[in-house]
């Protein structure tokens, strides 16, 4: 059942076209992540659903009620800021119940509703704290519990853990996505960091210029990217221009060397030049295991990254990467030396432009 | 810096560390005499002439006892203060309002620089040519009041007159709000946006935004300038005397007056008058920062 | 503030520009009115061919420039000292140059009498007494400016590398350092200036010639001169000003001065 619907959505400022033809259909406890680079309009459009920017066509909908035009202060729906945003004169308490007592909700209510949500972001005897005595972690926690006291019914999120570094990030995010499947929250999520949005979305709509590149779910917009820029968004990614060789039985040349597409190239006609893609990891060596592409290379250069071995080699004038797990009882070739390396015909991805 | 320091730094015209400072300290010695002999010294002279006996030169307390049951006294520092609170807290939320409007009201971005350009000279223009400036505009041939009259309307018939209190105060806001325009400038600089979003996204009206976060934040600010025009108008001289010659009875106009003529026949209760007012500024600070204290706790 | 919030902008901004303004505008207009009937500049022309005129402003500038060389010559040093070597005084020294806040002028001016004109310190004719006295008055702004100016400069490394340049403590003071805070110096001289030029009731008491008292007394006596110096005296304080946003081209600092 649709709980947000944004429709024909966009957003101009005088001549600039920060956001255009909007469409989202979200439900009711869904994780939505809008992800794409600086300047894509996700962020706007995230303003426009709490409504601190005013679309300049289309409509938002909540739940049935159409909230384009109402002001922020009266939507309940609970943003959570990228710089915290806490007031800093007030205790963790006084903030959390911040909302509650606009509402004008009875003290032992607000007591107790903080109460509730200081042990939700355990954070139980930092009640009386001011926010510069907290870390950054912590205060994203309390503006979480800020935004949640209030029960509203979408959350907001914009870029909340940018500010925060690595570890801190990783550990958060996994609990904001705990804390808003537990409560069956629905949420949007803005982020430029495509691991963030991969690992905690249940959809994600990647964003590009202020359009809508792809929405799908995580797997979907890794392995099937729909186009070029979410196939080098989402992930590392081997690009490159082959010639079509015969688009039924989907062939293309490569530097000389012919590769097996799966799918993708109907409608292409013989020696059309098409944009193809390959995930690094979709390659290995011959040695290790064949399918149905061989292409011969010449070794570049390898680099030891931990789990993950990248070896880069030519092909002819292209530069590939290949990523294989690390094996320490794998013999890997020298710089420079000759190799053949393998992939599935599913993994050659045809891209739209 | 030790002795053993310098020496085994080895440095080439290397002075034993003894003679460093006291060169050091040497160079310092007139600021600190300078100070001691124009400063501090008579300064000093107040706190004793106040409780010396001007002719037999004995410690007593008559001069405070005579100030304090003398109602012309009394009541010079009660106008001296009223004045000074009336015009620290009207030209304080004047300028406040001034200066949020130009920063945070939405007009041309052009608007803020000039004002605070014009602030930067208006709180220098003081003193005779202000009062000047008053009296040519709203004296009775005054350029304002010539105009409301041909326009069928004499302030002047209406009890409006430049020449008392409330002129006077009129007069101080003008160098006044400036002070608070500039001083108050960047702390709203300091109100970020998303504390206003957030206020709102939790439900609260622009009042209660005000109410709760906007206002909490700048009272330290606030109370701070205020201290400061408060201190500005107790203390002037130049401008009440030059606009009011003298007539309007505030400490200062008194002090001036028994300094260039021994109006008050006592020259001990001269240096109480004055004694009052360091008091008067002392307690006001003290004042504020009480106040400042319990509005800080969330202050890093 | 969003919608309704900017007619109130507005309404704010354009009382804050009247206020402003018109007293200005009716000095100036005023100054215009020395000829019966016509908006003339004769009560400029009689303003600067009027022989006291030129005598007490002159004279007040005199004793402006005096205050600000006795300014630099004892606030240079003393801070640069403070900061580079004796930090411990670093509190008194504060304690000291914001004294003048605290006591208001005329306390401080009324001391300042009755200590200097009563043996043994009978020099209250000096024209000494009255230059130290517009150095303490000014001691706040221009000893924060000096300070403030050597904050923004690394002091210590500038002097070491004087030193090992083989300069002297007078060269490296006033052609090192000195040059280096020239904003921040004529911020605090302009400062300085508006003190000595607006300072009424010492001057008065001691008879000295200069600006302030002889503006006030010709108010009682003429009508349009006074008015004409007044728009000068204003001019003269943007000219400075823009003379050192211009030389500075820095942040607003909140600039409070002038006899009040």
């Amino acid at each position: 059942m649709t709980h947000l619907a944004l429709s024909n959505i966009s957003k101009r400022f005088g001549d600039n076209s920060v956001v255009s033809d909007f469409n989202l259909d979200v439900e009711k406890g869904e994780f939505v992540s809008f992800l794409g680079p600086s300047g894509c309009g996700k962020t706007t459009t995230l303003r426009m659903v709490a409504g601190f920017e005013i679309p300049t066509t289309g409509k938002v909908i909540l739940d049935d009620a159409d909230l384009t035009n109402r002001a922020p202060n009266q939507r309940n729906v609970g943003m959570v800021f990228q710089a915290y945003a806490l007031f800093p004169n007030m205790t963790v308490a006084q903030n959390i119940g911040f909302g509650l007592q606009i509402r004008r909700e009875s003290a032992q209510a607000i007591k107790e509703r903080v109460g509730e949500m200081l042990s939700l972001i355990h954070l139980e005897d930092r009640g009386g704290s001011y926010p510069y005595q907290l870390s950054g972690g912590q205060q994203q926690r309390v503006a979480l519990a800020r935004a949640l006291a209030n029960r509203p019914q979408v959350l907001l999120l914009d870029e909340p853990l940018s500010a925060l570094d690595a570890k801190i990030r990783v550990s958060l995010r996994a609990e904001i996505r705990a804390i808003q499947k537990k409560l069956g929250i629905t949420a949007i999520y803005v982020t430029h960091d495509q691991e963030e949005a991969l690992s905690i979305s249940d959809r994600i709509v990647v964003m590009y210029d202020g359009r809508i590149e792809q929405v799908g779910t995580p797997f979907e917009i890794y392995n099937f990217p729909t186009t070029a820029f979410v196939a080098s968004f989402v992930g590392t990614l081997n690009t490159t221009e082959a010639e079509v060789i015969d688009p039924k039985a989907q062939t293309l040349r490569l530097e000389g060397q012919q590769l097996q597409a799966a799918s993708g190239l109907e409608g292409k006609r013989i020696g059309d030049k098409t944009r193809i893609a390959i995930r690094p990891e979709r390659f290995n060596f011959v040695s290790v295991e064949r399918k149905d592409n061989v292409l011969d290379c010449t070794i570049e250069n390898i680099t030891f990254l931990g789990s993950v071995v990248r070896v880069q080699v030519a092909l002819g004038s292209q530069r590939f990467f290949m990523d294989t797990f690390n094996n320490p009882f794998l013999e890997l070739p020298r710089i420079g030396s000759k190799t053949q390396i393998t992939c599935s015909r599913e993994a050659v991805l045809v891209l739209s432009h | 810096m030790t002795v053993v320091d310098n020496v085994e730094r080895g440095a080439p015209n290397a002075r034993p560390a003894r003679t460093k400072l006291s060169w050091a300290w040497l160079g310092v010695m007139p600021f600190f005499v300078f100070a001691f002999a124009f400063l501090l010294y008579p300064s000093s002279t107040i706190v004793v002439g106040s409780f010396r006996d001007a002719r037999t030169h004995a410690f007593t307390f008559k001069n405070v006892l005579a100030l304090l049951s003398t109602p012309y006294l009394i009541n010079a520092y009660w106008l001296s203060i009223k004045i000074s609170l009336i015009t620290a807290l009207g030209g304080g939320l004047f300028g406040f309002l001034l200066a949020y409007s130009a920063i945070r009201g939405g007009l041309p971005r052009f608007m803020r620089s000039s004002l605070m350009t014009f602030c930067g000279v208006a709180s220098n223009f003081a003193g005779v040519p202000l009062a000047f400036a008053f009296i040519a505009l709203l004296s009775p041939s005054g350029e304002l009041t010539h105009l409301l009259i041909s326009l069928g309307f004499n302030p002047y018939y209406h009890g409006f007159t430049l020449y008392t209190f409330w002129g006077l105060s009129l007069v101080y806001m003008y160098f006044q709000f400036p002070l608070m325009v500039l001083i108050i400038a960047p702390a709203i600089d300091g109100l970020r946006r998303e504390w206003l979003e957030a206020a709102e996204n939790l439900g609260a009206s622009s009042l209660q935004y005000w109410r709760y976060v906007a206002l909490p934040i700048l009272l330290p600010a606030m109370l701070g300038t205020m201290i400061l025009l408060f201190g500005n108008a107790f203390g002037a001289y130049a401008t009440a005397f030059a606009l009011t010659g003298g007539q309007v009875n505030l400490v200062t106009i008194v002090i001036g007056a028994e300094l260039t003529g021994d109006v008050l026949g006592d020259a001990g209760l001269g240096y109480a008058l004055a004694l009052g007012m360091v008091v008067v500024m002392a307690l006001a600070i003290a004042g504020y920062t009480l106040l400042l204290r319990r509005t800080e706790r969330w202050l890093r | 503030m969003r919608r309704g919030g900017q007619v109130w902008a507005w309404f704010w901004m354009i009382l804050g520009i009247l206020y402003f303004f018109l007293p200005l505008l009716a000095t100036f207009l005023f100054s215009l009115r020395a000829k019966l009937g016509v908006l003339s500049f004769q009560a400029y022309e009689d303003v600067f061919t009027d022989p006291d005129f030129i005598y007490n402003f002159g004279y007040s500038v005199f004793w402006g420039v005096l205050t600000i060389i006795v300014g630099i010559l004892l606030f240079v040093p003393t801070a640069y000292l403070i900061r580079l070597r004796l930090p411990q005084f670093r509190s008194s020294v504060e304690f000291i140059t914001l004294l003048p806040f605290v006591i208001p002028a005329i306390v401080f001016v009324f001391g300042l009498v009755r200590t200097f004109s009563q043996p043994p310190f009978l020099i209250v004719d000096s024209p000494a007494l009255l230059v130290a006295a517009y150095t303490v008055l000014a001691m706040p702004y221009m000893y924060r400016a000096v300070d403030t100016g050597l904050r923004s400069i690394d002091v210590r490394t500038l002097t070491e590398a004087a030193q090992s340049l083989g300069a002297g403590w007078g060269t490296i003071l006033f052609r090192v350092i000195l040059p280096n805070i020239r904003v921040a110096i004529l911020s605090g001289a302009f400062l300085s200036f508006a003190i000595v030029i607006g300072e009424l009731i010492l001057a008065q008491y001691l008879v000295k010639p200069a600006f302030a008292p002889y503006l006030a007394y010709l108010i009682q006596q003429k009508a349009y001169e006074p008015a004409a110096m007044a728009v000068i005296s204003f001019a003269l304080t943007w000219a400075f000003l823009g003379i050192i946003q211009f030389v500075g081209r820095g942040g607003a600092q909140a600039q409070i001065g002038g006899g009040r």
